[in-house]
This record gives C-alpha cells, structure tokens and sequence, in this order.
C-alpha cells in the first residue's frame, strides 16, 4: 500500500500513466462511446445458466477437447433458449417450443432475422465474429434477450 | 472511505441518459481496458470484442450500480474476467487457427494478480488525478514528464515563469494531486472493502 508517494515518485507514475493513455487508438476509444446506444432496451433479458465450456474449466485437470459441442443456456422467467455451437452455425431451441422471430444483434445493430419453426428450433448461420446476442420476439409473450455472446 | 465524487456524478448522469457523461466514463477508463487486454497479450481484435463486451455489461449494469465510486474496480476486474475467457476459447479452438508466432504461449491465461490490476486502475486513478488539476498545473507537470525531459530553463522559457518559481510550483501541484479524491482510495485502507461491494 503505497501510503503517500514522495514528488518524484508521482511525477513517475504520471509518466507511466500518460504514456499508458497514449497507447490506446482512438477509435477503441470512439466504439467505447458508442455503445451508450443500448441503454434501455426493451425486453426481458435471459440470464446466461448454463456454459458448457465453463463446466468443464471448472473440472480440475479436465482440458476440453476441440471435437466437443459447446452448449449453452439462458434463462428468462418466461423462455429458455438453448445453443449448440457447430462448427459453421449455432443451433438454437426455444423451450416452451413456439413459433416466433429471432433477431441477432451485434453493436451495429440487427444483423440478421430468422424465423423460428414450429418446433422452437432456430439456425444462426453464420456464426456472429464480434459479440453478439439474440432477442426473441413472439406473439405469445414478451420479448425475451440472451447477454452478450463471445464465441 | 472518500469516494471520488467526480465518477459517482458521472455514473449518475449516465444512468439518466446523459451522453456526454457516458462518454467521460469512457474516455477516463478505454486505457484501463487497453492495458489489462494489453497485460494478457489479446490480439487487437479481441481486444476490441473485450472491451465492447466490458462497455455493453456497464451500459446495462449502470442502474444497479451500488457504488458507483468504485467503477474503476468493477472495469478492472470485468475486463480480466472477459479477458480469460477470450484466451480460453482460443485455447480450445484448432490449434492451425493460433498465430504462427506463438502468441498464445502456456502460463498466459494465468489470471493477472490483483496487485496487476489494481497497477493499472491507479493508471486510470492518476489520469483523473491530473485531469482534475488547473491548466497551469497541466501544463507544468505536462513539461516536466516530456520526453525527452526539458531543463528548467527551457520550461521558464516555454511558460515564461521565472525559473526559481519552478520548484515551487511543481511541489504545489504535486501535492494538489496527491490530494485529489481520485487517488484517495490508493492512500487509504478501506479499499478492499469497495471491491467486495461491487463485486458482491
């Protein structure tokens, strides 16, 4: 615990720190501002509760294979949406099964619209590069948002 | 604990839909974010997908913010967080995929200390220091850190102060700094505790 720096030692830290600051470009800086435009979105979000890739760090020593299916789950009070992660597309259930809309959403915005069948089943073909998340929108009840996705 | 009353005023101004205060936040803790996905060695583009990762969380976190003086830690140990989640993914995927330089080599994904972490939010912690200093102050110490360093008599000249008043005045703005809320939680002991708060 650096209890209080003597003149020279601040004047050093100030240093390190602007030149720190000065590294980063300024369109980090700029996406960074951008991303203001999410606030209050509108939809039940669906908590991320199960990451199989996580379950799997967690098992001590237990080093996950390539050949393995990455499975994930969020969960909202009213839907749960399942994915499996293939090699060129996710694999999307709804559960309770219905038919409805998925939007994909990356920081620009929708990026894709796909029709859910009516066995609940979804594709997202392909596979969002940045982060991304789904909203489902259904006539049967309100509309439901994963967090954000990282593959 | 003093928390920095400059980052709660923003947090609150950004929780009502206040751009610019956003952008503040922003443009006070990108460096933060920068150098720990730095710290982790994170190419640029997952360095970019962290830290929109880190910003969209905070985006959707700030209403439940329950101590909002102590954003810097909550970035902080976000970005780590997203940071090894990246390099573990990496981890898994087809090893042709990796960079043929070896980027990725074994140890990396070890998490940073919190000794790391809390480095590099002081960074952050200095900058708003500075940032809160009068221009003159600004200026001087601004000199005084060029690289490559200026003499005395050349900073007299550039500032037209008298050289003799130099120390002085490098003194007073130094110890302003020093005193500035945004360092407190570096000088005082309580700090442990927001961390827990945030991350509780």
């Amino acid at each position: 615990m650096p209890d209080m720096w003597d003149d020279d030692q601040l004047l050093a830290l100030l240093q390190d720190a602007m030149r720190e600051s000065r590294e980063v470009p300024p369109s980090f800086t700029e996406a960074g501002r951008n991303a203001f435009a999410w606030r209050g979105i509108d939809a039940e979000l669906a908590q991320l509760t199960y990451d199989s890739e996580l379950d799997q760090a967690a098992a001590a020593g237990v080093r996950a294979e390539a050949a393995s299916i990455r499975a994930l789950t969020f969960t909202s009070p009213h839907l749960t949406i399942e994915l499996e992660v293939g090699e060129n597309a996710l694999l999307g259930q709804l559960v309770p099964t219905g038919e409805g809309t998925i939007e994909v959403l990356t920081q620009a915005g929708v990026t894709a619209l796909i029709p859910v069948d009516e066995v609940g089943c979804f594709p997202v073909s392909p596979i969002p590069a940045s982060p991304f998340r789904l909203r489902c929108r259904s006539a049967a009840g309100p509309s439901v948002m994963t967090g954000w996705i990282t593959l | 604990m003093r928390d920095d009353p400059a980052v709660i005023s923003l947090v609150t101004r950004a929780r009502d839909g206040d751009q610019a205060a956003w952008n503040e936040i922003v443009d006070r803790y990108a460096s933060l974010v920068w150098a720990i996905c730095r710290r982790y060695q994170l190419n640029r583009s997952d360095t970019d997908d962290v830290a929109q990762t880190v910003w969209l969380l905070l985006v959707e976190q700030l209403g439940r913010l329950r101590q909002p003086a102590a954003l810097p830690g909550w970035i902080a140990t976000t970005t780590a967080r997203e940071c090894l989640r990246v390099l573990r993914t990496a981890s898994r995927h087809d090893h042709a995929e990796l960079p043929a330089d070896g980027q990725l080599s074994p140890g990396q994904s070890t998490p940073l200390t919190e000794q790391e972490i809390l480095a590099a939010e002081l960074n952050a912690a200095v900058r708003a220091a500075f940032f809160q200093l009068p221009e003159r102050c600004r200026e001087l110490l601004s000199l005084l850190i060029s690289d490559p360093p200026m003499s005395y008599e050349q900073i007299s000249d550039k500032l037209s102060v008298k050289i003799g008043s130099i120390g002085p005045q490098r003194a007073r703005c130094l110890d302003r700094m020093r005193r500035s809320p945004a360092l407190a939680a570096f000088t005082e002991p309580e700090r442990a505790q927001i961390r827990g708060g945030w991350d509780a």
